[in-house]
């Protein structure tokens, strides 16, 4: 049923992307249609296959790492208050500052490898991660602490089952934004610095004036972003399998 | 008294309105330069500085931007006037359905360079064997390679290419790179010198590359009858006029009004660029532009050479 | 009664159970003395029912007691055989407070778990009080699968996997309806035989249903009326003539106590 909503969604957003280049009569080189994109894309699918696998693998381990320390990050606020007020506002200059700016530092300590990209994607979700899976630890139900206080509970094992637990479900809508951003971070990555990747593919078409293949390139990119999104949606429904989904 | 004072108030009204409808009289131009106002623009300013527009009858407004690749665009969806660009790039527009024409030279050589550190050991473009040489992506730098590797028997193959965008000289301190390419000879060299780490550069159009002008003057093949553009030509010509007469007064002109502009890199290009500028950016080289477009085929960048009249000309 | 081995509805020997003892407690809210200088015993392996007006201090009395409140607190509380209370008693709450990542199972060994005691013997036990409880077959399933009254009962199990002596409970039937109350009260006094058990409710019926003493809070600072003991033993029939004629009487003296 996911599938065939899934095609005539796509199906509809392609059909408004012709109407849209009707009726404004745009020329190819401000917005190709769909045809010319898809042309475009097969003829070059070998070359964007390739760098479709290497921004994959830069979201991927960006979101691995970014959620391994994200996850550290706010438990390590949770058991400690001074740590808590050092690292707050860490956190919160981290989602400041905007990326494009701190990509060429990156570029400069990481090298032009996929280093430095994968240094911008765990740069971009550290926040969302964190200030969620942190906000979860934080608002535990108090009556379970209560009774956890009078069972004469370990101090970790609370931790471990009671407030990781009940905090799983913020930790997954943190994961869910940050699986939505790091794309940015591995493209704004590539665009500083790099040889290989969408983004760079990218920029090399559009510095050829060659708009369709520079859409194919986006076009493949939101695909991976959306397969990507759909994973981790699945998996964190498998992880948090006590909560219920709305029936439709 | 009051009817007095009224009447002389209409009387002012009226003269300004005059006035201000004079001013009206003359044309708009838009002009869309490739980068920020930097010393590769100077005829433009100097003749805006001189009055050389305002004389004949035109109101020009300069626009900038930081992605190269507008300007044509902006051009083509018939946003802006004249656009700078670059005759490698153009061509390559050209043959992408970008319908615009050279209608003058702002710059008459390659500024384009390959630069090495000045006490790398890399002496010739043979020594570039096995080396990693940066660039910014422009959709011709791997063309220049090639083609300069070429004359010594090297191809691609034997060279690591990075791409380090605009970050050219940068990578050669930090040794992430032992050459770039994509340096412009008149601010790279002296960014290097003033970083106290100076280059060494190897010219395109010593090695291989066929001379080319690094920056033109586009517009709408639509608008090529337009009077006002045969005009806008004749005034950067006076200003690159008196640009080449007076330099100094000239540089002061530069930086009026934008004090932001007023650095060492500047004034050192400002003295670099000077002998680049295109004495006559009206007219046209056509063997030149030819032989450039014979180049760019045989290197596989354009499929097919249009007509040269439908991609350059001169305004009559 | 042997007082050292009362049997613990068949499920293992309990020691046996002490009383609760408060002497001279004084506990105030910024701003609200909630007791001053409250005596007060819950009597050791009995059933008593604290009955009163909301917001009077019967919860705040029993988390003195199982520990969770400190501060603010003058007066010594203890149990009779010597030591102290922190740490001694089991909790059961209004809600059911399982946690809706483990199983009925799981929920019922929370406290092992979380002391770190668990094994083998540890599961058994519970299975075997899940079943006790007519629950077997739910011993895998997720409280999000129960009905409101099984969780309680399921909540029930925890508190008596708990093996304390002591056992408070706060309300712990209010929010199912009628007759799934009435079935677990049933329950609770079964399973519960032996234990000293301090159940604060709002229900008269039901105070007179399980308790073997019962007491009226009212008052601010709170206080304590004389202890109402019902004839016969726990759990009562609902339908008993002297219980409803207790009824009565229960609700003379919270109505008198809530308008003084």
């Amino acid at each position: 049923m996911r599938i065939v909503r899934l095609i005539f969604i796509s199906v509809g957003l392609v059909l408004v992307w012709q109407t849209i280049v009707l009726l404004t009569h745009a020329p190819p080189y401000i917005l190709p249609g769909p045809v010319n994109v898809a042309k475009a894309a097969l003829t070059h699918a070998g070359p964007l296959f390739d760098h479709a696998m290497t921004t994959l693998f830069e979201i991927i381990a960006g979101l691995l790492l970014g959620t391994l320390l994200g996850a550290f990050s706010a438990l390590s606020m949770i058991a400690s208050f001074s740590l808590k007020r050092w690292l707050l506002p860490v956190l919160v200059i981290s989602q400041a500052i905007p990326v494009f700016a701190l990509a060429p530092l990156l570029v400069l300590w990481f090298g032009y490898g996929m280093s430095s990209k994968i240094a911008m994607a765990v740069l971009i979700i550290f926040f969302p991660v964190t200030a969620a899976f942190y906000d979860g630890l934080r608002s535990t139900e108090p009556e379970w602490l209560e009774l956890a206080q009078v069972m004469n509970a370990k101090p970790l094992a609370v931790i471990r089952h009671i407030r990781i637990p009940s905090a799983l479900p913020a930790f997954a809508s943190g994961l869910r934004v940050a699986t939505a951003v790091a794309p940015i971070g591995a493209v704004v990555g590539e665009w500083v610095g790099s040889s290989k990747g969408l983004g760079f593919y990218m920029l090399h078409a559009n510095a050829r004036m060659q708009i369709d293949v520079m859409f194919a390139a986006l076009v493949v990119l939101g695909v991976l972003a959306l397969a990507i999104y759909f994973s981790v949606d699945r998996a964190m429904i498998k992880i948090v399998y006590w909560q219920k989904e709305e029936t439709e | 008294m009051k009817r007095m004072v009224l009447t002389l108030f209409f009387t002012i009204m009226a003269l300004l309105g005059g006035v201000s409808t004079g001013i009206h009289a003359s044309e708009k131009v838009t002009v869309v330069l490739d980068w920020f106002v930097n010393p590769d623009h100077a005829p433009l300013f100097v003749a805006l500085e001189k009055g050389f527009f305002n004389e004949r009858g035109l109101d020009v407004e300069f626009q900038v931007t930081s992605n190269p690749n507008d300007p044509p665009k902006l051009v083509s969806a018939k946003k802006a006037d004249i656009a700078v660009s670059y005759q490698p790039q153009h061509y390559l527009h050209v043959d992408q359905g970008l319908p615009v024409v050279r209608i003058a030279t702002l710059i008459a050589t390659p500024l384009n360079t390959l630069v090495v550190l000045a006490d790398s050991d890399i002496k010739s473009i043979a020594d570039l064997k096995g080396k990693t040489v940066g660039y910014s992506i422009g959709g011709f730098e791997t063309v220049i390679l090639k083609a300069m590797l070429n004359t010594q028997g090297l191809s691609l193959d034997d060279i690591k290419l990075v791409n380090v965008n605009f970050s050219l000289s940068p990578s050669l301190f930090s040794g992430a790179t032992d050459a770039v390419i994509g340096a412009y000879r008149n601010f790279e060299l002296n960014q290097m010198d003033i970083e106290g780490r100076p280059g060494r550069a190897f010219f395109v159009e010593e090695h291989g590359i066929p001379p080319y002008d690094e920056l033109i003057l586009i517009a709408h093949h639509d608008n090529v009858k337009q009077p006002k553009l045969r005009k806008f030509i004749d005034a950067m010509e006076a200003g690159v006029r008196f640009l080449v007469n007076h330099p100094e007064e000239s540089w002061k002109l530069f930086v009026r009004g934008r004090k932001d502009l007023d650095n060492k890199l500047n004034r050192l290009a400002w003295r670099d660029t000077l002998p680049c500028f295109a004495l006559r950016p009206g007219a046209l080289d056509r063997a030149r532009y030819e032989r450039f477009a014979k180049f760019l085929k045989t290197q596989g960048l354009i499929q097919r050479i249009p007509p040269l009249d439908s991609y350059a000309i001169e305004l009559k | 009664m042997n007082n050292s081995t009362k049997t613990f509805a068949g499920h293992g020997k309990r020691p046996s159970a002490p009383s609760v003892i408060l002497e001279n407690v004084s506990f105030s809210y910024p701003g609200e003395q909630i007791f001053r200088s409250l005596n007060f015993t819950v009597k050791s392996g009995q059933w008593t029912c604290l009955i009163g007006p909301s917001g009077c201090g019967k919860s705040t009395l029993l988390r003195l007691i199982s520990g969770t409140l400190r501060e603010n607190f003058s007066g010594k509380i203890h149990f009779s055989d010597g030591n102290s209370h922190t740490g001694r008693t089991a909790w059961m709450a209004q809600k059911d407070l399982l946690l809706p990542w483990l199983s009925v199972l799981d929920n019922v060994c929370l406290g092992s778990r979380l002391r770190g005691e668990m094994s083998d013997q540890k599961r058994r036990r519970a299975i075997s009080l899940i079943e006790d409880a007519g629950l077997g077959e739910y011993s895998d399933s997720l409280p999000s699968e129960l009905s409101g009254g099984m969780r309680q009962r399921v909540a029930l199990l925890r508190t008596l996997m708990e093996e304390r002596s002591v056992i408070l409970m706060d309300e712990p039937f209010s929010a199912l309806d009628a007759l799934t109350r009435l079935k677990l009260q049933d329950l609770a006094a079964r399973m519960v035989e032996g234990a000293t058990v301090l159940m604060v409710t709002h229900d008269p019926l039901e105070a007179l249903r399980l308790g073997h003493r019962i007491y009226v809070m009212t008052h601010r600072p709170a206080k304590l009326s004389e202890v109402l003991i019902p004839p016969g033993s726990p759990p009562r029939k609902p339908g008993d003539p002297a219980i409803i004629s207790l009824q009565a009487k229960l609700l003379d003296r919270l109505v008198g106590g809530a308008n003084t």
